[in-house]
């Protein structure tokens, strides 16, 4: 028995016609969209991209760029596993060759940028392109502290921002990057942190760095330190300890690019002076904590540096890779409480911002502090693999 | 006066006889006394102590049984390369000292011993039923006190891991008397714990629950006067940033709270 078709013939050809790129966008204010889908015509042709975002944001679309709905979308930072599986989905269902994800905000993004990302994976072979953003100094401390440096020690890829909120992903990643948001969503755990970086090289795909120029940063709901912190860094821990088997292998460090010169200093001498008061304050109470975690060496360390005058305040860059590096085992053994563990790293956290903020001050630029703390960590590696293998021997 | 002579003797003949002890009767007298105590309590004791040497045994054996029982177990395991084929589905990584293999060597040769324990136990519960009449509060006794290591145990895991809570917290907060609202969080759950632990032994009555009473009362308001005193400043930051964020044209602002504007953590 035949059966009609609801769909108009011509609207289901089209939909299903095969294109170059799928544009998934995040929630946004109407406002933002419109300014987004400005952008992406001045970057892309109509015919080749279709975008996919919300239903109240389709209808308000005005340019001659296809917009279909999506059921799903993230409405803040950052995505979320339903982002990627959407993605994936999109693409498919369009046929695309990419797909490019762009977050909260990235009507900030120019069509330069945009282009840059989406032609990185339609034109070359490069299955995962991260942008690199432009950010003022005083920005992004957990991502310079913790989530580049580990990020590029352990995988060995150039990606300043791991936790980009923009990104190109070719179908294969796209699809990688849905079944591991499909093993997330079926855990229940659907606010969970992907971190397709690590993905991408543990699925053997390219990574590639592509140049974003300047972007306006959407702040987490809950701008509290310690929630971001242990969601952010506890997340990442989390992935690394399920990827060890790749990051345990020997991989040739990425070449990196040079920092660029003549940046501001990332912060007053009050924040500094605030954190290591803070810091100080920790010492004072957390020894028991800490002795948990780390080595005779490092606390004797931070010992000396708790009477150090706010001003001359630094923390050495060995140290701190050692510190994350401990705190990382110490995760991984639950030696104390998860909770417990990303709490007592926040004033060791801020310690190393104050120290970045009087490095800064005294005139090295804060991409170049940053690029030493990351060649720290890829120095100290060998640390991380003896004691993830045996974490009985407390090396000091 | 004949007769009178002759009455009183006989009165005193016909008067029943009074015991005289000599020291010698009275040492056997003691002797039989200690004789018997010491007979009652050999009675009890060959009565219990088949049932004490059942839970040893059983103990002893079902320990040793567990130890083989594992090391078969960690051996068969490894053989099978059971950590891999684990890995390999699961995508977990495992430290060495918590390995699925070692997870199940460990649970097996525990669920021995604690099969032993319930085996023991047994025993000397049927040989208690069965091999005396005497009154003894040992078991009863035993349980209770099992039931208060539990929760004593139990409660000193709580109390630091809300110390702890409470310490890291406070000291992320820049609360300046992070450590002893720590310590009264602590003492407060070890007053709780001993209170109930007590209360479980039936040792104590009416002078535990009004010690605890007293002393839980004592750690609240202690705790309550330092984070009042301590928090003025707190409090006074807190409602001047709220006065600041309400545009009130009189507020100065204050060079503390401005700082924390300039960064941006992510």
């Amino acid at each position: 028995m035949a059966t009609a078709n609801p769909i108009p013939e011509a609207t289901s050809t089209a939909e299903h016609a095969a294109t170059d790129l799928v544009v998934l966008a995040a929630a946004m204010q109407p406002e933002e969209f419109e300014g987004l889908m400005t952008h992406l015509s001045e970057a892309f042709s109509a015919e080749s991209v279709i975008v996919a975002t919300r239903e109240e944001l389709a209808a308000h679309a005005t340019t001659a760029m296809r917009v279909v709905p999506v059921s799903r979308s993230s409405t803040a930072w950052p995505m979320r596993p339903a982002d990627f599986i959407n993605a994936f989905e999109a693409g498919h269902e369009h046929e695309a060759k990419a797909v490019l994800m762009l977050g909260p905000g990235a009507d900030s993004l120019s069509p330069l940028a945009l282009r840059s990302l989406a032609s990185a994976v339609l034109h070359t072979a490069i299955d995962l392109a991260m942008p690199h953003y432009s950010i003022p100094p005083n920005t992004g401390f957990i991502n310079s502290a913790i989530l580049y440096p580990l990020t590029r020690t352990l995988f060995a890829v150039r990606a300043r921002f791991p936790l980009a909120l923009d990104m190109c992903l070719s179908m294969r990643m796209a699809e990688r990057m849905a079944t591991a948001a499909h093993r997330f969503n079926d855990r229940g755990q659907n606010e969970a942190l992907l971190w397709p970086v690590n993905e991408a090289i543990a699925g053997g795909c390219s990574v590639d760095e592509i140049d974003a120029g300047l972007r306006a940063m959407p702040q987490p709901a809950d701008v509290d330190i310690s929630s971001i912190l242990a969601l952010v860094t506890g997340s990442l821990f989390g992935d690394i300890e399920s990827k060890a088997a790749v990051w345990q292998r020997p991989r040739r460090p990425p070449i990196m690019r040079q920092p660029v010169p003549g940046a501001s200093p990332a912060g007053s001498a009050a924040d500094a002076a605030q954190m290591v008061e803070a810091f100080r304050l920790a010492y004072a109470n957390l020894q028991e904590i800490w002795s948990l975690i780390l080595p005779p060496h490092s606390l004797l360390l931070l010992k000396r540096f708790s009477v150090v005058d706010a001003s001359a305040f630094r923390m050495p860059e060995n140290l701190w890779a050692r510190i994350v590096y401990d705190f990382l085992i110490a995760y991984r053994l639950r030696t104390i409480n998860r909770g417990h563990l990303m709490g007592a790293l926040i004033p060791l956290y801020l310690a190393w911002v104050a120290g970045h903020i009087n490095a800064t001050a005294s005139g090295i630029t804060p991409e170049r502090h940053i690029e030493t703390v990351a060649a720290a960590f890829e120095a100290d590696k060998p640390y991380l693999v003896a004691r993830w293998r045996w974490p009985d021997r407390f090396n000091s | 006066m004949q007769n009178l002579a002759a009455s009183l003797l006989q009165t005193i003949q016909n008067a029943p006889v009074l015991p005289v002890y000599s020291s010698g009767s009275m040492w056997q007298h003691m002797t039989d006394a200690l004789h018997q105590s010491f007979y009652r309590v050999l009675t009890l004791l060959i009565a219990v102590l088949p049932g004490i040497l059942a839970f040893f045994v059983a103990l002893l054996v079902f320990t040793l049984s567990g130890v083989a029982v594992s090391w078969a177990l960690r051996r068969c395991l490894t053989w099978l390369k059971f950590d891999l084929r684990l890995a390999s589905k699961g995508g977990s990584d495992w430290t060495p000292s918590s390995s699925p293999t070692e997870i199940v060597a460990r649970l097996s040769f525990w669920a021995c011993v604690l099969l032993g324990l319930i085996i023991g136990v047994s025993a000397f519960d049927t040989s208690y039923a069965t091999g005396t009449t005497l009154p003894i509060a040992l078991l009863p006794y035993l349980t209770h006190a099992v039931g208060a290591g539990l929760l004593l145990i139990a409660g000193i895991l709580i109390a630091r891991f809300l110390a702890r809570s409470v310490l890291i917290s406070a000291v992320n907060a820049q609360l300046q008397y992070a450590r002893i609202l720590s310590l009264g969080v602590k003492w407060l759950v070890l007053v709780l714990t001993a209170a109930m632990v007590l209360d479980h032994l039936q040792v104590g009555g009416n002078i535990v629950e009004l010690a605890f009473g007293i002393l839980f009362g004592g750690i609240v308001l202690t705790l309550a006067l330092a984070v009042g005193l301590g928090s003025r400043d707190l409090v006074s930051r807190s409602l001047e940033s709220r006065v600041e964020h309400t545009g009130d044209p009189a507020h100065v602002p204050d060079i503390r709270s401005t700082p924390r504007k300039t960064i941006r953590h992510f």
